[in-house]
């Protein structure tokens, strides 16, 4: 089994970062077919696709375009960019490889829910994407690809890039949301969802960059052809980024239900010599650990790795050897969380802090017994009680690190040291 | 009843008590006479008997380590005295981090029952009961304890110093 | 309407109603910080969760809205876990400091504290660090490290006073509330903030360290600041009154009430006022005389000049009184020669429709419109200038002038009023609070009669709009000070106007428009045992 590329095809081509490029290699023909056909047409092309979102959540894209409420009022189409989860890096090449795919892609999509203004919100630290893209839209409008009556069509459409501030929360659809509206990046009570009062309390649909793309091979391929990738409930291919303890990291396309042991052996290069597998985070940092045991079993699916109990997520794969002590992994971990809380909801703004403190204050040596069993508690209590999801995504690698690997955890508590590299692995002072 | 008070062995019953009493009295009369530091008594007021540092006498407020008063005028031993004794102001401190301190404090000694219950309710440390016991006085204005008295009298030698310090539980982040 | 079922009990809410907004009609207990009727919902707090069959997650009350049928739970051991952790999550970094925080005795997470406080702390780490004693603006102390990020301050000045000082700065464990660069927290409805502050992050200077709160009874009144007349609790103890805060009605205020108003507890307090009526006569004061001695000499002085009597009033006594005092006159005076001098008194009359948008109104008298309507039952529209003219004329040489309680908003008025009829004959002065200005002005025969201030009596208002508002007595400061009613009766002869009977007979005319309750939990300081908590645990209609 190999990479499939629909997606990638021609990545590794430098001209297709260019209008030129890009049509030589078949692009805005789609756009072109795009306009001819009804929009509803399109919509329900994609929900017979079965197209779930890329960004983490894996929500069906068309049913998410069906939400729209039939009012006649603007909507807006935003693209999610905000690549922020760590361990993913698949966004960043597909604007920075075919930044035409994605505004193609985007235009397609908006016909097809009519919004005539769009938004690409790309993440602060991606100053070359941010470049690219711009370069991009403006010669999509030298075109005629963007603007008033596109192609002929009567179908008028802009779009814009907005370079977020770096704030991972901003991800988060409502958190974007309020991020591109000018203020704090906040996510947002639900209901009413974005569908019907997103951006400028205007129904809004809030795709990921992939999702978005995924849409021009279903209507270039139709959807029996896409549906010939992936699994019943997962079609598709989908972009995993490889991290990690691999000797071969980076971005591969797959088809969705691909073996996760063959990725990390086969594409991946496998584990450097000597060493051996420990675990694998399958889904981007919140997704819920798997252990050497359960990758044998793991496919690259929303099913199998729910069924595992971790997630699919952003795809980012994050190998870790057993080189790797595991409460220095989940200290770092509720770092970030700790730093890219929001600070909204009671639970998360003060439970992320709690578990930093508690997994920092082990990883100095101090840590007590209770406090493993604090951790879980902590973690139980934030998971599914605040606003977004980040507080889940903070409480499940707490959980599962805690529950898979607790030898570690208790051999730190009793020896005050780690279990893999015999030492204390933190000296600084507790940050206030 | 009449019959038996005839009986003059019984008629005398009560001399052995007498005199055996006359003797331990005698007894102490020699032993303090020759030997006056064994005596218990005390010649007051020249001389004193001292309690015992757990002894509820007159009231102490404490201070911090750099002398100022320990009380945050949080009102919870007014709140919680039965005679109504105690009287606090309140006021902002310059120090942020102290924030509330009194201005007045007193204490009405005559109307208090040395009772302890504003020394247990303290939060910080900052009322004891000490072992000094007598209040008089010529003037009634005296018996009302300001924080001059309470804090800083002669008897206490610059302030006790409270167990709880401010600066030490802000560093401790509590 | 919504058929629901809330903890077992059949409730019928109407469409749209959220769940906490249906359990708090019904009068049911659930945990809320964030929430405030008054304000959007933000759901930060993530208290007030309830289960709701069907959902294997816990819902947010506040942002669900009831559905036909929904069978909702706020009492089961799920619940519960959740609203001791989401307390436990608002402690970890609060710096219990109870102790001086004003707030303590009211303070929300005390109160939940009591119901679900983990006794033992669990809780081994360092708490953060944030800033202390933060001057927002002249009327607000901000204390970061108490405040629990509700939000609803910054709601409150972007919602209701729409003037969006405050922010919250940061993110995670290192947010604060503040001001935006450049701005204080100054508009005429700040102290609002401080009331809604379900910790003590937020203290008003004006009364920030005054008292403990459980030092301090209420009482609910009518505020005389203004023309609106909002609803407002009154705290006092023996010491005095020391601070205002508005209660709910939807007609009048909603929940809010201006910060002007909130000083209107400092003239009725001792200092400001006159302890005992003072006579000038011929360059000779006689202070302190019992009120009623000093109305009884007036009455000697107008018996002799009875047509030449003008009656000034000011719209700031109640409708009561106002009814008393005009029928004495015109029974004594005015009818006997068919001319009634009596004068309407207002010292915004231009501004009298002014309005800020919110609550505030150009008309600083509390009962402007009540006074109007006592007047067209009598027929009289006379204004200051008929005043101006009848003593022009020579047609007054006497008067009795019911003065405003506060003179802050009568400064100029009074000078004007004062140099008016300084001129006259005799002049009998009635009011509340110390006037210097007439002290010094006036040079003729001089009656000054201490009188009640509205906080001591009972009455009615009528605000702009006309809704009437009765009142009851909170306390008494003064007890020998009179009543409008009493003084004037006693002026026109009538020795019986003072008797307690009188009085308590209109005090129990009166039915309250503002109903007086206090919370069930709260327990007076004159009820409770010695050394009783007087607040029992949890329980609070504080919202």
């Amino acid at each position: 089994m190999s990479e499939i590329k629909i997606l990638s095809q021609y990545y590794d081509k430098p001209e297709f970062q260019f209008l030129e490029g890009y049509k030589q290699n078949g692009g805005y023909q789609m756009l072109e077919k795009a306009l001819k056909m009804q929009p509803q047409e399109i919509i329900d092309m994609v929900k017979a696709s079965g197209l779930r979102g890329r960004g983490g959540a894996g929500f069906p894209t068309g049913m998410k375009w069906g939400f729209l409420p039939k009012n006649g009022e603007p909507r807006y189409l935003l693209c999610n960019a905000d690549e922020g989860e760590p361990g993913t890096f698949k966004d960043r090449m597909m604007m920075e490889k075919a930044p035409h795919q994605l505004v193609e892609s985007m235009i397609i999509s908006s016909f097809a829910v009519d919004s005539h203004k769009s938004y690409i919100y790309v993440r602060g630290e991606y100053y070359k994407s941010i470049s690219i893209l711009n370069k991009a839209i403006e010669e999509a409008y030298k075109a005629g690809y963007l603007g008033k009556n596109i192609l002929g069509s009567g179908f008028d459409h802009d779009m814009d890039v907005y370079q977020g501030a770096g704030a991972y929360i901003c991800g988060e659809e409502t958190g974007l949301i309020s991020s591109l509206e000018g203020k704090k990046g906040q996510p947002k009570l639900k209901p009413p969802f974005p569908a019907i009062q997103g951006y400028l309390k205007k129904p809004t649909i809030v795709n990921n960059v992939e999702t978005l793309a995924s849409v021009i091979p279903i209507l270039r391929d139709g959807v029996q052809e896409y549906r010939k990738y992936g699994t019943e409930k997962s079609p598709g291919t989908k972009l995993f980024s490889l991290s990690g303890n691999v000797k071969k990291p980076g971005n591969y396309e797959l088809a969705l239900g691909y073996p996760l042991k063959s990725l990390i052996y086969d594409l991946g290069g496998g584990i450097k010599a000597g060493r051996s597998l420990k675990a694998v985070i399958p889904g981007g940092s919140s997704a819920p650990v798997l252990t050497a045991e359960e990758v044998e079993k793991a496919n690259l699916d929303y099913e199998s790795l729910s069924g595992l109990g971790s997630m699919l997520g952003s795809g980012a794969v994050i190998v870790i050897d057993d080189s790797q002590c595991m409460v220095d992994c989940l200290a770092n971990l509720t770092h970030f969380y700790h730093h890219e809380s929001c600070g909204q909801c009671t639970p998360c703004r003060e439970g992320t802090g709690w578990l930093d403190k508690i997994t920092h204050r082990i990883l100095a040596g101090q840590g007590r017994m209770s406090d493993i069993e604090l951790l879980v508690k902590v973690a139980d209590n934030m998971k599914g009680r605040t606003i977004c999801a980040l507080s889940d995504a903070a409480a499940l690698p707490v959980l599962s690190f805690v529950t898979k690997f607790r030898h570690e955890f208790e051999y730190y508590v009793k020896e005050g040291r780690s279990l893999v590299k015999g030492k204390v692995l933190y000296h600084g002072q507790m940050h206030h | 009843m009449s019959d038996k008070i005839k009986d003059k062995s019984l008629g005398m019953w009560y001399l052995s008590g007498i005199l055996g009493g006359v003797k331990i009295t005698f007894a102490h009369l020699i032993k303090n006479l020759f030997s006056p530091s064994e005596r218990v008594t005390l010649n007051y007021p020249e001389e004193q008997h001292t309690y015992s540092p757990r002894f509820k006498g007159n009231h102490i407020l404490t201070v911090k380590n750099d002398g100022s008063l320990r009380c945050t005028a949080c009102m919870l031993c007014a709140t919680n005295c039965p005679a109504d004794c105690i009287s606090i102001v309140a006021s902002e401190h310059a120090d942020p981090h102290v924030e509330k301190f009194p201005v007045k404090y007193e204490i009405d000694i005559l109307r208090c029952v040395y009772c302890g219950f504003c020394e247990e309710a303290c939060p910080v440390d900052a009322i004891r009961m000490g072992p000094e016991w007598q209040i008089p006085d010529l003037a009634d204005g005296n018996f009302i304890y300001d924080i001059q008295h309470l804090a800083y009298r002669p008897q206490l030698k610059g302030g006790i110093i409270s167990v709880v310090d401010e600066q030490e539980r802000h560093q401790a982040g509590i | 309407m919504v058929k629901c079922t809330i903890n077992g009990q059949t409730v019928e809410v109407k469409e749209g109603t959220t769940v906490i907004e249906a359990m708090h009609q019904e009068g049911m207990k659930i945990a809320h910080y964030c929430w405030h009727p008054g304000l959007s919902v933000a759901g930060v707090c993530r208290l007030c969760m309830v289960e709701i069959q069907g959902n294997p997650r816990l819902q947010v009350g506040c942002n669900t809205v009831v559905t036909e049928g929904m069978n909702i739970n706020n009492t089961s051991d799920k619940v519960k876990e959740a609203v001791q952790w989401g307390l436990d999550f608002h402690l970890i970094n609060h710096p219990l400091d109870c102790p001086v925080c004003d707030q303590a005795g009211e303070c929300g997470l005390q109160d939940q504290y009591m119901e679900f406080g983990q006794y033992d702390s669990i809780m081994a780490e360092p708490k953060q660090k944030k800033h202390k004693v933060v001057d927002l603006g002249p009327t607000v102390v901000l204390d970061s490290e108490r405040c629990i990020l509700c939000s609803r301050c910054v709601r409150f000045t972007t919602e209701v006073s729409k003037t969006n000082e405050l922010g919250i700065f940061n993110r995670g464990d290192h947010s604060e509330v503040g001001t935006h660069e450049g701005t204080s927290l100054d508009n005429n409805y700040s102290l609002n903030t401080v009331d809604i502050c379900p910790v003590g992050a937020l203290t008003s200077k004006d009364f920030r360290f005054k008292q403990r709160v459980w030092y301090l009874k209420e009482q609910k009144t009518i505020c005389n600041g203004c023309s609106t007349g909002c609803n407002i609790k009154v705290y006092f103890n023996t010491e005095g009154f020391f601070r205002v805060k508005p209660v709910y009605n939807e007609q009048v205020n909603g929940y809010w009430m201006c910060d002007q108003g909130r000083d209107i507890y400092k003239f009725a307090n001792k200092q400001a006022r006159y302890q005992g009526g003072k006579r000038y006569n011929q360059g000779q004061w006689v202070t302190d005389e019992a009120p009623g001695h000093v109305a009884m000499q007036a009455s000697k002085v107008i018996a002799q000049n009875k047509n030449k009597t003008a009656l000034i009033l000011t719209g700031q006594y109640t409708v009561e009184e106002y009814e008393i005092a005009i029928q004495s006159f015109l029974a004594s005076v005015g009818n006997s020669i068919g001319i009634k001098n009596i004068y309407h008194w207002n010292s915004h009359i231009s501004e009298i429709n002014n309005f800020d948008g919110t609550l505030l109104r150009g008309d600083r008298n509390p009962n402007t419109k009540g006074l109007i309507k006592v007047f067209e039952k009598y027929n009289i529209q006379t204004q200051v200038e008929d005043l101006e003219k009848a003593i022009e004329a020579g047609q007054i040489d006497t008067a009795i002038v019911a003065g405003p309680e506060d003179l802050t908003y009568y400064k100029q008025s009074n000078q004007k009023m004062v140099s008016l009829i300084s001129a006259l004959k005799n002049i009998v002065w009635l009011q509340s609070t110390i006037n210097p200005e007439l002290e010094e002005k006036v040079k003729s025969n001089l009656f000054i009669i201490p009188m009640k201030s509205y906080l001591e009596k009972s009455g009615t208002f009528i605000n702009f709009n006309g809704i009437e508002q009765s009142f009851r007595a909170v306390t008494t400061v003064m007890s020998q000070a009179l009543t409008l009613g009493q003084a004037i009766g006693l002026m026109m002869g009538d020795q019986k106007a003072v008797l307690p009977a009188a009085e308590t007979a209109a005090d129990h005319a009166v039915k309250p428009f503002v109903q007086e309750s206090r919370p069930a939990s709260q327990v007076m300081a004159e009820e409770r045992k010695k050394n009783e908590f007087i607040y029992k645990r949890g329980a609070t209609n504080e919202r």
